[in-house]
């Protein structure tokens, strides 16, 4: 695995309304790895997505992103070659084809007269095609995405981001809205896709079960500091009920 | 106390709302002196026409002609509106704009343009365009593309503003640029709505377009017009029907295209969509073509120095240039002119009570579920006989423009706001019921049926289930419809039915280009306070 610093976050912290959201995080994460951050509700999971997604602005620390701060990543086209975000399957243009909204993965790369006409005619098809297959969605390109299911509209999502090509994808709860079993294709597909890619994984999970199934590291937040920070094998079963546990004053 | 009022508000508005209206009927000195001598003998000549319509080939080929050219200005005119909207829309909406500041000013400033292009009627703006221009069929397109392009373009800048923020923000951090989430995220997500509230309104356009004859410019206007004065009420009621038939076939047509957007089909071949679009682009040229070459119309002879010269003489007039003592400046005039906006006031209100005992009674058979028994799990042989009757009758009653109405009615009643109220009760009490019915029609059957299994009665079923799930959208379309009735006050005014409308038409008469000016404004705030009006009710609803 190379070794190179994809994310370096010092003394991450930050404010809301008041209240800690998160409170001094540092971690350094390596290209390649696939990381899981799992943590009870309001741990400070989504937040951490979001900053590092340059989203929600910080109170104070560093983020480093391929060496670089990330305010130096000035235009959006920039960051968006750096950083890919998926969601559950609110990310999508409901009423376009599928092809469009797979190939808004370019948009980054398009002027305005290119995105304009490939409404009209595809452009860079053979791209958008290709990564419909590798999700298994052969045969519904021109369909109208708000037609699909829960699961193929995540697949649409993950096509898009195979044509955007980010070197770190971000994934929020990516499969909480689905059944199990799809959920496990779905993160079976992400994973696979990008330890092809050599691309940096970071998802938030609610399930301990996926992260240690598909993830290589594990860090869990709890009320906005970092729990533990271990390889997967590391993280115990005693370690887990600790940081699912309620407070102590909770329980009296 | 406060838990009181939110309990009731509803309640208390209802009170509220009924307490003005009867506050307005007030301004009226009822008794027999409100009829003409020959009014109701007029009344039944009036009806035995509409029964007996005459039908000769020279009525029917004069009607065919005439709806064309009626429809050929609602297209011409819609379309410009269209590209006016889509411009304006966009930048109100501020979608484009980069930062805070940008937004706020682009919003105040382009909402405030469209704003006041629909504050005014397209009659008026006909009335101005042909004042400063001349009798062009520029003028007409003109006066339906500026209002209708401010309609338009609010409620689109406003469909943008609605658009669900996730996906917008996944295009942004896919490296979309703005101009890109606008046409990959926000244009296609308000799409459907866009043409479907576009063809809606495109039924109003033709409407509008039948009565800018009465300014002098041809169409179905124009024979209805004439014939009245002839008091040959038998050819009226052909060309009514004729008007009546053209708001029908638009009406199936965007029936059919809305249907064709929310099934959302497999885009296969040449699908409804795209048939629609194809005829809605041939009819588009077929106007222009026609406007062009078979009226002759020559948009640069507008632009001669002639005309410059009147324009720039009327509008200088309007705002007091030569004229030493303008009316919009003197207490006296203002005074009159606020009695008569009180009284346009008056008058809406009344109308919009009418219109609305009017569709209370007969908005419950109006409803499909109602009447095929779906809603209430009751069937009864009457109940498709009643909706077809309720149907017709509202269909008979939209269709036919309030200033179509006023000029009918100025015949039965004097002079005054009565007629003026009835003439926009009449059109507009069919758009109401037509609008409740689909809300109701929109109602989730399970709470009524389940109140009717468990023994509620009809009545008992409507005061429990129906009245409480649809008496906010009920509320709310009553004020929306008060503030279109605001709007059209001063139209049926000028036939003689009372208010700022009869004093605005002897204005344009006598050229007293200020007092058209003090009109126009109290005009505006009557439409600002109903704008303010009903939006603060709305929300107080909610």
């Amino acid at each position: 695995m190379s070794s190179k610093h994809m994310i370096e976050a010092k003394n991450l912290t930050k404010h809301f309304e008041g209240k800690i959201a998160l409170s001094s995080l540092s971690f350094t994460i390596k290209q390649g790895e696939l990381v899981a951050l799992i943590g009870p509700s309001g741990a400070g999971k989504t937040t951490l997505l979001n900053a590092i997604a340059r989203m929600a602005p910080l109170s104070s620390g560093d983020l480093h992103l391929a060496g670089q701060p990330l305010s130096a990543y000035k235009k959006g086209k920039l960051l968006a070659k750096k950083i890919g975000v998926i969601r559950q399957q609110f990310d999508l243009i409901g009423p376009l084809a599928v092809i469009h909204n797979v190939l808004a993965g370019k948009l980054s790369e398009w002027g305005i007269g290119k995105s304009l006409f490939s409404l009209l005619v595809p452009q860079e098809k053979e791209l958008a095609i290709k990564a419909l297959e590798r999700v298994g969605l052969h045969g519904k390109a021109f369909e109208i995405t708000s037609t699909l299911s829960g699961g193929e509209q995540q697949r649409v999502a993950m096509a898009r981001l195979m044509v955007q090509k980010p070197e770190v994808i971000l994934a929020d709860e990516p499969v909480a809205s689905l059944d199990p079993a799809r959920a496990d294709d779905i993160l079976a597909m992400l994973t696979k896709i990008v330890t092809e890619e050599k691309q940096t994984l970071i998802t938030s999970l609610h399930s301990v079960e996926y992260a240690r199934k598909y993830f290589t590291r594990i860090i869990a937040l709890k009320n906005g500091e970092i729990f533990f920070d271990l390889p997967t094998e590391k993280v115990t079963d005693d370690l887990l009920a600790e940081l699912y546990q309620l407070k102590s004053g909770d329980m009296a | 106390m406060k838990s009181i009022f939110r309990l009731h508000n509803r309640f208390i508005l209802s009170l509220v709302l009924a307490a003005v209206f009867v506050w307005s009927l007030f301004s009226i000195q009822w008794g027999t002196d409100l009829f003409h001598a020959g009014g109701i003998p007029t009344m039944l000549q009036i009806f035995e026409g509409l029964i007996h319509p005459d039908l000769s080939t020279e009525v029917l080929s004069l009607g065919f002609e005439s709806a064309w050219i009626t429809l050929a200005y609602a297209v011409a005119g819609m379309s410009l509106a269209i590209i006016y909207a889509f411009i304006i829309g966009i930048l109100a909406s501020g979608v484009l704009a980069s930062n805070k500041t940008s937004i706020i000013i682009s919003k105040v400033f382009f909402r405030g343009i469209l704003g006041f292009t629909r504050s005014i009627h397209e009659l008026i703006w006909a009335w101005l365009f042909v004042a400063a221009v001349g009798l062009s069929p520029y003028a007409a397109i003109f006066a339906l593309a500026i209002p209708y392009g401010g309609i338009l373009g609010r409620i689109f800048a406003d469909m943008l503003n609605d658009v669900s923020e996730q996906p917008i923000k996944a295009l942004k951090s896919a490296g979309a640029t703005r101009l890109q989430t606008l046409i990959y995220g926000y244009l296609p997500l308000i799409c459907a709505d866009m043409i479907s509230y576009t063809m809606y309104r495109f039924e109003c356009a033709i409407r509008s377009s039948a009565i800018m004859s009465f300014v002098g410019l041809g169409g179905l206007g124009y024979q209805i017009q004439l014939s009245l004065a002839d008091l040959k009420y038998d050819q009226v009621w052909s060309y009514v029907f004729f008007l009546i038939g053209l708001v029908l076939v638009v009406d199936i047509w965007s029936n059919f295209v809305r249907k064709g957007l929310t099934e959302r089909k497999r885009r296969h071949g040449f699908s409804t969509g795209w048939r629609s679009t194809f005829f809605a682009i041939l009819l588009i040229l077929g106007s222009w073509v026609y406007i062009k070459l078979g009226e002759n119309a020559q948009l640069f002879e507008l632009l001669s120095g002639k005309n410059l010269e009147y324009a720039k003489k009327f509008f200088g007039g309007m705002i007091g240039i030569n004229d030493r003592q303008p009316a919009f400046l003197d207490t006296g005039s203002w005074a009159a002119a606020l009695k008569l906006t009180l009284e346009t006031l008056e008058m809406s209100i009344m109308a919009i009570g009418f219109a609305t005992i009017a569709a209370f009674f007969t908005v419950i058979p109006a409803a499909r579920n109602i009447a095929n028994g779906s809603l209430t799990s009751n069937k009864k042989w009457y109940n498709w006989f009643l909706y077809g009757i309720v149907r017709v009758v509202y269909i008979f009653s939209r269709s036919v423009p309030e200033l179509v109405w006023a000029m009918m009615i100025i015949f039965i009643f004097k002079p005054g706001l009565l007629p003026g109220a009835v003439a926009l009760a009449l059109h507009n009490f069919g758009i109401l019921g037509k609008l409740w019915a689909e809300v109701i029609e929109d109602m989730d059957p399970r709470p009524i049926r389940n109140l009717a299994a468990a023994g509620a009665s009809k009545i008992e079923t409507f005061f429990y289930g129906i009245l409480p799930t649809v008496l906010p959208r009920f509320l709310t379309y009553i004020l929306y419809r008060w503030e279109v009735i605001m709007r059209t006050t001063i139209v049926v005014g000028f036939v003689g039915a009372g208010g700022l409308g009869m004093d605005f038409k002897l204005a344009m008469s006598f050229f007293n280009y200020t007092q058209i000016t003090l009109l126009l404004l109290c005009y505006m705030i009557l439409v600002i306070i109903a704008d303010f009006a009903s939006e603060s009710t709305r929300k107080a609803v909610k």
